[in-house]
């Protein structure tokens, strides 16, 4: 009984699609904070660089507790989030990034030589763990049927391929030396992205009545211009072309990863803001 | 045990959000919180105008999404089907929030608590009564006055509407007022193909 034509209404008494407001910019950040680091630990695991584990570790373990404790109304009891694994991703999640951070520390020291023995099985847990730091957010919200744009199995596609992505140039833009070996993975996870994100908006276009409203809206509409300015333009496009053309070129590397890194966030965050509650019915003839 | 759920009448609806405010007395909501909201939509082409207004609250759904995904166990179903949120449990992660498909969830912002209903830093004696039964911070919803359905007593909501649009009973009683209008007019569910069974029906 939804009706395509209804307007969005805000937080008005009418009726209509409504924006979701419950997620917004810190929780944005904690995602791609989150992400971003364990793509950089798991990546610099495969290649053995101890100080990408490290940032890695730092950027997952500061940033994204600090920008999920913003984000929550009370704070002092969000340990009780790792109660509920049976049911619910948010506390999966939590016990995966408890893991990753004590796995991965263990495995930082291990590599340092302050902690003997069991190198093959920490690096193996530190591993599983990232992996399932970076798949974890896109699993919570592709979970619920509430938003129609998140519910997809391409929202933890989404969120594997650009937490390796992410990863990737940046262990790119500060390890110019292993760049014979990371340009062609760089290149082909952005072809990645880019069929992701094609994918992502053509089923939401022809999805739910709520998802071709946040199709529009990324789109057509509100955030037309920053999702292909900064999520296809600065974050898929210019990469692809300067680690094409001058994928050695350290200057052109950092760039990349700047413009890799300025359309990831803003992905994350449009993604939040897009997302529209379906109206419950309609009488529009 | 009864399994408890709502109806909404929507040719007796007049759009007066009397339980709007019977509900905010009831729960001694702060400002710009509302757990029951009556929508207004206006269709059709001049001259065959119609507007129709659509009650909402929580649909206390049987297959609760919200309390699915809610991490620190703080969302919960009672035994009478009440879809319950704990103020010492819940943490204010929105989770549940994003996943009820019907945006019924309302944070309580903790600034809203200590500005109180003027915005002066000074709380009225009916807020005084009333706040500490929340957590400032956390994400809640309507109960269907669970308090009073303890007592024997309807919700505010329905006890406040003058019209009986809202019609509130035992689902599980054949000869209950809900259920009886249910089967013989046909009561629809919101959003059907959310599949969250929702025990709030709307006739028309």
């Amino acid at each position: 009984m939804a009706a395509n034509d209804l307007p969005i209404v805000g937080d008005s008494f009418k009726l209509g699609f409504r924006l979701q407001r419950y997620w917004d910019t810190p929780m944005a950040s904690a995602f791609f904070f989150g992400e971003l680091g364990a793509g950089l630990f798991l990546v610099s695991l495969l290649l053995e660089s101890a100080q990408g584990m490290l940032a890695g570790l730092l950027i997952t373990g500061l940033l994204k507790t600090y920008f999920h404790l913003s984000h929550m109304g009370v704070p002092t009891k969000s340990w009780r989030a790792i109660l509920r694994p049976d049911r619910s991703w948010i506390s999966r999640g939590l016990i995966g990034i408890v893991c990753f951070i004590g796995f991965g520390g263990l495995h930082l020291l291990n590599v340092w030589g302050f902690v003997p023995g069991f190198g093959g099985l920490l690096k193996l847990l530190a591993g599983a763990a990232a992996l399932v730091v970076m798949t974890y957010q896109g699993f919570a919200m592709s979970h619920s049927t509430a938003i129609s744009l998140w519910s997809s199995g391409l929202i933890p596609v989404s969120s594997l391929i650009y937490a390796a992505t992410g990863g990737v140039m940046l262990l790119l833009a500060s390890v110019p030396e292993s760049a014979q070996f990371l340009v062609p993975v760089a290149l082909l996870l952005h072809l990645c992205l880019a069929a992701v994100l094609l994918s992502l908006l053509h089923a939401a276009r022809h999805g739910s009545p709520g998802a071709r409203k946040s199709a529009e809206l990324l789109t057509r509409t509100l955030y037309a211009k920053w999702f292909f300015a900064l999520v296809c333009g600065a974050g898929v496009l210019l990469p692809i072309l300067l680690l094409w053309f001058a994928g050695s070129v350290p200057l052109a590397a950092m760039i990349a990863a700047a413009g890799t890194l300025a359309g990831y966030y803003t992905f994350r965050l449009l993604i939040f803001k897009a997302g529209v509650f379906e109206p419950i019915m309609s009488f529009r003839p | 045990m009864a399994r408890y759920g709502m109806v909404f009448d929507l040719k007796r609806c007049i759009g007066c959000n009397a339980c709007v405010i019977g509900c905010k007395q009831e729960n001694s909501l702060p400002d710009g919180v509302f757990f029951t909201r009556t929508l207004s939509e206006e269709y059709g082409v001049y001259p065959a105008v119609n507007r129709v207004y659509i009650p909402t609250l929580c649909n206390h759904c049987e297959d609760a999404p919200c309390e699915k995904v809610c991490p620190s166990g703080a969302t919960y179903t009672r035994p009478d089907g009440i879809v319950m949120v704990d103020p010492e449990k819940c943490i204010g992660c929105g989770s549940c929030a994003v996943a009820c498909p019907y945006d019924q969830r309302s944070e309580m912002k903790a600034e809203a608590f200590k500005d109180g209903l003027f915005g002066t830093g000074e709380l009225t004696d009916f807020e005084k009564q009333g706040y500490p039964r929340y957590t400032p911070g956390m994400v809640t919803k309507c109960d269907f006055c669970s308090g009073r359905v303890d007592a024997g007593l309807d919700p505010a909501c329905v006890v406040t509407c003058p019209t009986d649009a809202r019609i509130f009973g035992d689902l599980d009683d054949p000869n209950s007022k809900p259920s009886k209008l249910i089967r013989e007019r046909g009561g629809k569910s919101p959003l059907p193909e959310k599949n969250t069974r929702p025990k709030v029906y709307y006739i028309d």
